[in-house]
């Protein structure tokens, strides 16, 4: 667990380069500090490994503050994947890899194992790529070296700025779907910076929106943010799309009409699973001939979704939202 | 393959260089020109002239790396303009002057050279070392201290590996340009190949006067490649 206590940083005069931001990221999950430049996400990230110290305020990892410990002890038990991966241009892939257990003094036969496994989680075939250099990678394969480099001495915390930054999007949309399969396979407590919202939609278990002057918008999950943005700030960050994308974050099973009946049942229309987004839904109805789509589990079918039980579940979803935080500013869609 | 069959070829060539001016030496000979550029004479001269050379270099780089190495250091940084500024110094003022200025403190003799050879070796060395290091990516040393490497360990496990090419090159200049140099150390009574060079002038000897220029020639480009072959070997494999 991460926790941020009114960690503020000042960089000489003018506005705080972050400011007083408290804020907590439980164990086994992903934050991620999105804002546009200039909104202090990457200071904040680097209070962490105190990389940055802050002027007034603390940070905590699992209670303890961490300007108590010794700052190189720390860094070893937290991974840092950096913007533009940052690796070592004269050592090869496995020497990179291996950093962090060299400097703990782990036994050469038990690094060596330990790399070969790193690269095989991160999708690099250890015997091709373990004795490559760092300038004979694809971009792609230089981001997946800096993680498994980040992975390697089984830190509980990771923190990644801009972890896929310096790809195509292609090779990122990629990166992005093995992060999220590793992350649910290794539960590690995730600080990520990124200026894409879309990204941090899609990485996050929760968003913390940071604006400039390094003040905190918004700190919630991703259909938190998308369903009620807390300020106009952030209803503007995340931009006009927001409600397109909120269909993302919700299944077919929460817009199954009330009453299925009213539907003639039309066994050849487009049909979906329950856990199927309702994004493919809308697209499903909007490229077949029927106003409604069925939704079949296993077989057997459970009801239908129509533009109406998606509208329905969206202004549901809303309200079960503002319920949740009654505290927040509520700026409803039009 | 192709580089390291370069790199023999060129001591091939220098060793036939050398077989070819010491027997044109010795054929024309006349006179006292016999004993002047007799074998033994001729490495006696050139074993001054590498100890010379070999001790101004060494000291230079004792003196000018952890000067740039200290130059570098988050803290330290304004340094780096004072000490360039006073290496530029070392190096723009005539090596004669230097000599002269170095022998009105140490009298005649090998230190007087190594001294004024010293300084003016300075800067290539204390330039390129605060240039390699100052050409290392900080990404690259954020992700070095990020990922908890003490600051001693950045330097000698990050740093100097990747300042080393630009570093070498300094050494490299410093001491091809210090086997010219040092054949002015002569005139404060310091041997070396110089003093074939000031005896042939002085007595109108051409053959004694080609020889210690063509040597100290030979000597130039075997210290440059000697360096050049270090550079390849342990920069090997490894692509800016």
């Amino acid at each position: 667990m991460i926790r941020y206590e009114e960690a503020t940083k000042r960089y000489g005069p003018g506005p705080p380069a972050l400011d007083r931001l408290t804020l907590e990221v439980p164990a086994g999950e992903t934050c991620v500090l999105v804002g546009p430049s200039g909104g202090g996400k990457t200071t904040a990230l680097k209070m962490v490994n105190r990389l940055v110290e802050p002027t007034s305020g603390r940070v905590l990892i699992d209670g303890d503050d961490v300007a108590d410990a010794d700052p190189v002890t720390l860094r070893r038990g937290i991974g840092y994947v950096i913007q533009q991966v940052g690796l070592f241009p004269h050592l090869d892939v496995a020497a990179n890899v291996a950093t962090v257990p060299r400097l703990l003094g782990w036994e050469r036969r038990r690094v060596d194992a330990r790399v070969d496994e790193l690269l095989e989680l991160v999708g690099l075939e250890p015997a091709t790529y373990r004795h490559r250099r760092p300038d004979e990678l694809s971009g792609g394969q230089r981001q997946r070296v800096g993680v498994a480099r980040a992975l390697a001495a089984d830190p509980p915390v990771l923190l990644m700025d801009e972890p896929f930054g310096a790809v195509d999007p292609v090779t990122r949309a990629r990166l992005q779907d093995e992060f999220l399969r590793l992350q649910r396979q290794l539960r590690r407590t995730v600080v990520l910076v990124t200026h894409d919202i879309d990204e941090a939609l899609r990485l996050g278990d929760r968003l913390a929106v940071l604006a400039t002057g390094g003040r905190l918008e918004q700190y919630g999950t991703p259909a938190e943010v998308l369903a009620r943005p807390a300020s106009p700030f952030v209803a503007d960050f995340v931009g006009a799309g927001r409600t397109l994308r909120r269909l993302d974050l919700l299944s077919a099973a929460a817009a199954i009409a009330p009453a299925p009946a009213a539907q003639p049942s039309s066994p050849e229309g487009p049909t979906v699973a329950p856990d199927a987004t309702l994004a493919d839904v809308m697209a499903a109805l909007l490229t077949g001939d029927s106003d409604s789509v069925g939704v079949v589990d296993g077989g057997s079918p459970v009801g239908f979704v129509t533009v109406d039980s998606i509208r329905a579940a969206l202004r549901h979803d809303e309200l079960a939202r503002s319920a949740e935080n009654s505290d927040a500013p509520v700026e409803l869609e039009g | 393959m192709k580089q390291s069959l370069r790199l023999l070829i060129t001591p091939l060539a220098l060793a036939i260089a050398l077989a070819v001016v010491v027997a044109w030496a010795h054929r024309g000979a006349a006179g006292a020109e016999v004993d002047v550029l007799a074998t033994g004479k001729l490495a006696e001269r050139i074993r001054e002239h590498v100890a010379l050379c070999a001790v101004s270099t060494a000291l230079a780089i004792l003196a000018a790396v952890p000067a740039g190495i200290a130059a570098t250091r988050p803290g330290l940084r304004r340094l780096a303009a004072p000490l360039l500024f006073a290496a530029n110094i070392g190096q723009s003022v005539p090596t004669i002057a230097v000599l002269a200025l170095a022998f009105s403190v140490t009298g005649i003799g090998f230190r007087t050279a190594v001294v004024g050879l010293w300084a003016y070796s300075l800067l290539p060395v204390l330039r390129n070392t605060v240039a390699g290091l100052g050409g290392v990516d900080p990404a690259t040393v954020e992700a070095a201290r990020g990922m908890g490497m003490s600051p001693a360990q950045v330097l000698w496990r990050v740093e100097l590996p990747l300042a080393w090419p630009v570093l070498l090159a300094g050494i490299r200049t410093a001491a091809v340009v210090n086997v010219g140099t040092a054949a002015l150390a002569t005139f404060v009574g310091a041997g070396g190949l110089g003093e074939l060079i000031t005896v042939g002038l002085d007595n109108q000897r051409d053959r004694v006067l080609y020889t210690g220029a063509a040597l100290t020639a030979l000597l130039a480009l075997a210290v440059d490649w000697g360096l050049g072959a270090v550079a390849a070997l342990t920069t090997a494999g490894r692509r800016r």
